[in-house]
């Protein structure tokens, strides 16, 4: 219904303009009219030829009033739908049109109403916790967090629900508060799906299987509602378990940890002692080969020494013999002690202090024995030994 | 000319009155029922202008949406008499204006009085015949469907009809949560534990798997050491017994008189001698 078209021949040029023209002067309004309507009043009453000039002044004023609160009266039937909202306009409260946004004219009150409904503005609710205003941190609502899952355990959700309005005239005619409604629903909804779910698929792999099926339930309660709102995202923002047990699930969490630890540790371990292993067998057998070696070219040697000197013993074996005996003979007995006893001639007991001797041996620099001052010949050294050898032959 | 047009004006204000008298509106959420002097004549309207007899009619209008009532939580007992609270909502509205109008005398608050037990009654009878884990899961929605059914057959009595009943929370007491609380602490360090000793299991198989390539690779080294010593053994004593083999009683001579020297290194060793033997050939004689 255009805003002119109940207006009426008079009315409708002049402000046919002057409506698209942004709000209209009411005074200038006002005045012209009274100038126009009164003149045209008048003029008829005079035409009319009637009339004394109090009472066609006062007909002129009742009729400039009733025309005001006329054209006031229409005037308060305009109304602008802003972009993203939807107009509904009753008359005598039953449903008549929806109104698009833009411009719109209404029969005035008491005939018609309009209802402005915002359908594009997302609104949103959450559960399980309230976000802080003004960059406070969020409170967890346990009363609406916790709930049991399928293997009766109980799990923390926080979930928030963005919805809008899909069809205005639902949304006004068909619930009562259907904000409420859907709150409920969302908590309902939610609670189903987790109940049905067990706690290790919502803390882990399902949450986005739980974050769509409730999403689907919940639209599927407002729809049988009739409620006119659409569910356009559902957001797990948690699902933890309760704090009273987060100690044994973070522990439980760091087990996990441990057992990859403990894993690399053992192969830490035995990266380190293979290796370590395969250096050692190497030694051993480079030792072995080292030992190997070494023997055949000792034997070797040796046996070459060996093989020469041979070679000269056969040309002169009598004196070469000799010569070998004497001259290791002499080297030994240069470093050793010696006691000569000639024991066949004699059949005496001989005393020989072998004690002593070794202790003689052994300490040189300190002997102080008796025989050693007796036996004092001017002969030096470690010889000394062979003093007392002297005695028993001469005591003889 | 003044009488006239004052008549005229009284006589517009009259009309206005009338109608304001006369005439009523039903919203589209709304419903309508009308009296005639206390007795409900009419109880179906349409939204819309409705027109009534002044002063012998009466109109009382409700609200005709789906309504939402938040039932308070409480206490059941399942088949296992086990408590569990439960928290729920209807969604109901008015069916039947006249019923609804008799039997609660028009007002919203004994209705949702007279819904809440209804309710009440038929969840203590759902729940009575379930396990906690059918309520909570299993049946949920067929215990909903249930109540909505029994609900509505009573509420029909009263003019209004149950569109929905669901159920929100289902709680369990407090002294029951904390030991659900412990069973899942329970159950988590089972699986830490397992967790611990199935990383305790790995790392020994590895370890243990290391040692073994270790002591094999070290036994392996070991065996071929030896059979690398043992052919250089041979060798040595191959070669010895070929250069040897030519003069046995040199070879003797000359390895003790090596060994002579070998053995009296000492300084502390002392040769009782008997100066009968070779080395001493000369030595008495010369002195005779």
């Amino acid at each position: 219904m255009a805003w002119n078209e109940p207006g009426g021949g008079n009315n409708k040029d002049p402000w046919g303009g002057r409506g698209d023209q942004g709000p209209p002067d009411l005074d200038e309004v006002v005045r012209k009219m009274q100038d126009k309507l009164g003149g045209l009043f008048g003029g008829r009453k005079r035409g009319g030829g009637g009339g004394g000039g109090a009472g066609k002044a006062g007909f002129a004023g009742f009729g400039v009033v009733a025309i005001i609160v006329l054209v006031v009266w229409l005037f308060s039937g305009i109304y602008i739908v802003d972009a993203g909202k939807r107009g509904v306009v009753l008359r005598f409260g039953a449903f008549t049109e929806a109104t698009m946004p833009g411009p719109h004219w209404h029969i005035p009150y008491p005939v018609e109403q309009v209802e402005i409904v915002d359908v594009e503005q997302r609104r949103f609710i959450e559960i399980g916790y309230r976000s802080g205003s003004g960059g406070q941190s969020a409170v967890t609502v346990p009363r609406e967090a916790l709930m049991l899952t399928q293997d009766e355990t109980i799990v923390n959700i926080q979930l928030a629900v963005q919805y809008q309005v899909e069809d205005p005239r639902l949304y006004l005619f068909n619930v009562r508060d259907p904000d409420a409604v859907l709150k409920q629903s969302a908590e309902s909804a939610l609670r189903e799906v987790i109940g049905k779910s067990k706690m290790d698929f919502v803390l882990q792999e399902g949450r986005a299987e739980v974050v769509a099926r409730t999403k689907s339930l919940m639209q599927d309660i407002l729809n049988s509602y009739e409620s006119g709102l659409l569910v356009s995202d559902v957001n797990l923002q948690d699902a933890q378990p309760p704090e009273e047990v987060q100690g044994a699930f973070s522990d439980a969490i760091k087990a996990r940890e441990d057992r990859v630890r403990l894993k690399n540790e053992a192969e830490a371990y035995a990266n380190d002692v293979i290796p370590k292993a395969r250096g050692t067998a190497a030694r051993q057998v480079q030792e072995a080969e080292g030992y190997r070696e070494s023997l055949v070219a000792k034997a070797e040697g040796e046996a070459s020494r060996f093989t020469q000197l041979l070679g000269e013993y056969e040309k002169a074996p009598e004196v070469t013999r000799k010569r070998l005996y004497l001259e290791t003979m002499e080297s030994v007995m240069s470093r050793t002690g010696k006691v000569v006893v000639d024991s066949e001639s004699t059949g005496n007991l001989m005393y020989l202090p072998l004690d002593e001797l070794f202790k003689r041996r052994v300490q040189p620099p300190s002997f102080s024995s008796p025989d050693e001052s007796e036996a004092s010949s001017g002969e030096s050294g470690n010889d000394e030994a062979l003093r007392p050898s002297r005695r028993p032959r001469e005591a003889r | 000319m003044a009488n006239t047009r004052a008549f005229i004006v009284m006589l517009g204000l009259l009309l206005v009155a009338l109608a304001g008298f006369s005439l009523f509106t039903v919203a589209e959420w709304e419903k309508a029922i009308m009296f005639r002097l206390g007795e409900i004549r009419e109880a179906d309207f349409k939204p819309g202008l409705h027109v009534k007899i002044p002063f012998i009619n009466n109109v009382r209008k409700f609200d005709g949406r789906l309504l939402t009532q938040d039932v308070e939580p409480e206490r059941f007992l399942t088949v296992e008499k086990k408590n569990v609270i439960v928290d729920s909502f209807v969604m109901w509205r008015i069916a039947d204006v006249k019923r609804y109008y008799k039997a609660v005398a028009g007002d919203e608050r004994n209705a949702r009085l007279r819904i809440e037990q209804v309710i009440k009654d038929g969840m203590r009878g759902e729940f009575s015949k379930r396990t906690i884990n059918e309520v909570v899961s299993g049946e949920r929605d067929v215990i909903m469907e249930e109540l909505t059914k029994a609900a509505n057959r009573q509420a029909q009595q009263i003019g209004i009809e149950i569109a929905d009943v669901r159920i929100k929370r289902i709680d369990l007491p407090a002294e029951v949560s904390n030991s659900v609380y412990r069973r899942m602490q329970a159950e988590r360090s089972r699986v830490a534990k397992e967790f611990r000793s199935r990383g305790f299991e790995e790392s020994e198989k590895i370890r243990a798997n290391a040692d073994r390539q270790r002591q094999v690779l070290i036994a392996e080294a070991y065996r071929e050491a030896e059979q690398i010593r043992g052919e250089g053994d041979a060798k040595a004593a191959e070669i010895y017994a070929n250069a040897y083999g030519k003069n046995q009683e040199f070879y003797a001579f000359t390895r003790s008189l090596k060994a002579y020297q070998e053995a009296f290194q000492g300084g502390s060793d002392v040769l009782l001698l008997e100066p009968d033997s070779e080395f001493f050939d000369y030595f008495d004689r010369a002195r005779d």
